[in-house]
């Protein structure tokens, strides 16, 4: 009898009887080769190790968002009197448009106050003002980024997937390309799927952003025909699409590419190392951990990271980058 | 007051055309001294420019 013939265990049985020929593992393995009980094994370690990078000091986030957001509105009668630089007011808009979505997006997992606690108020203080500079209502912001997290890499179901794109160059050209009016990218797709939704939320997140692209384009007009277009360019118009650009390749492309079939647990964003660094790229060379305890604030991620490693590599997460 | 919104914010990029990229085509020349062809003044120069160019993007749906 040759190695490959079936070994007939319990002739009685019929077919039931044969062992397999080819030896397989007692447990069903995972894809990452872990069977069930070491996988169990691994969260419970993964997460009482993130556990200890939940939470922490959220005020510095609050102080940034109305500090920024205090600052920036003042750049408008600044400008008018001509009392400002206005090179620096542009290149600071530009920085709080963009940046203002790193404090929005701890409100929007309710990082700096969850519901019931004392300081509720502020996490939704913090992610209203933090976004207007880039003229996305925080209402829409927070319920398109939990379908993101709910639906990460589903190219029906994720309201980010547009951004998916070959390489790095297109994918700049596509955080542009998706803004255009008849294109069903970024914001526009983002209305579709509330119009979808049908929810009152829904409707309440539409109405919020139908009124702040309305107040964008009046004040717009309003100082275009007042002699101060350029100061509007230069405060508002620009860095919106500026901090829209960079906030779309960082947050959401660099991250996710490619997107195609990465919807398990351990595969929806990468560990990557980004030209920029940790802090110009908002900490997305980690966004990983963000997918998987999106309450660790972003500036303990890179921490996380380093702490939650070998167990990432043990389930199969490419790590070599950082 | 839905489809008025919506049918506002068809025509947007005609009127984002004249309510900011005239005067702001015109400011710009102004601050420049980039003097218009045939005479005539920056904001009508911007106006030439920018209405068009909406009313192209409300057509084809894109700016370039």
């Amino acid at each position: 009898m040759s190695e490959a013939d079936p070994v007939i265990l319990r002739p009685d049985l019929g077919d039931a009887g044969v062992a397999p020929s080819i030896d397989r593992p007692a447990l069903p393995l995972g894809p990452e080769g872990l069977d069930r009980h070491t996988r169990r094994d691994l969260l419970k370690e993964e997460m009482a190790i993130a556990r200890e990078f939940h939470g922490g000091r959220m005020w510095p986030y609050a102080v940034a968002a109305f500090g920024c957001f205090a600052v920036w509105l003042s750049f408008f009668p600044l400008g008018i009197m001509g009392q400002i630089n206005l090179g620096l007011a542009f290149v600071l808009s530009c920085i709080f448009a963009t940046g203002g979505y790193v404090t929005s997006h701890e409100a929007m997992h309710s990082n700096i106050g969850r519901p019931g606690e004392k300081t509720r108020w502020l996490n939704e203080a913090v992610g209203a003002v933090s976004t207007i500079p880039i003229v996305f209502p925080f209402s829409m912001a927070r319920m398109m980024h939990l379908e993101h997290h709910y639906h990460c890499n589903d190219p029906v179901k994720d309201p980010d997937y547009t951004d998916e794109a070959p390489n790095a160059l297109m994918a700049w050209y596509k955080t542009w390309y998706n803004r255009q009016p008849g294109v069903d990218g970024s914001i526009h797709h983002y209305k579709r799927i509330l119009a979808e939704m049908g929810t009152p939320e829904a409707a309440r997140a539409l109405k919020e952003t139908m009124l702040l692209q309305l107040v964008f384009m009046a004040v717009l007009f309003t100082m275009a025909w007042s002699g101060y277009a350029i100061e509007a360019a230069l405060i508002w118009w620009l860095p919106r699409h500026i901090g829209l650009s960079y906030i779309r390749f960082y947050l959401s492309w660099a991250p996710h590419h490619p997107r195609e079939g990465k919807t398990a647990r351990y595969e929806q964003a990468n560990i990557f190392k980004s030209r920029l660094g940790h802090v110009l790229s908002m900490g997305m060379e980690t966004h990983l951990i963000h997918h998987l305890y999106p309450g660790i604030p972003n500036h303990r991620t890179r921490q996380a990271y380093l702490a939650l490693k070998p167990i990432l590599e043990k389930r199969g997460v490419d790590v070599s980058a950082i | 007051m839905q489809a008025a919104v919506k049918g506002l914010f068809h025509w947007m990029p005609l009127l984002f055309g004249i309510g900011f990229i005239a005067p702001l085509i015109a400011q710009v020349m102004v601050r420049f001294d980039v003097v218009p062809p045939l005479g005539i003044t920056p904001l009508a120069f911007g106006l030439l420019v920018g209405a068009p160019w909406g009313l192209v993007t409300v057509i084809r749906g894109r700016w370039l």
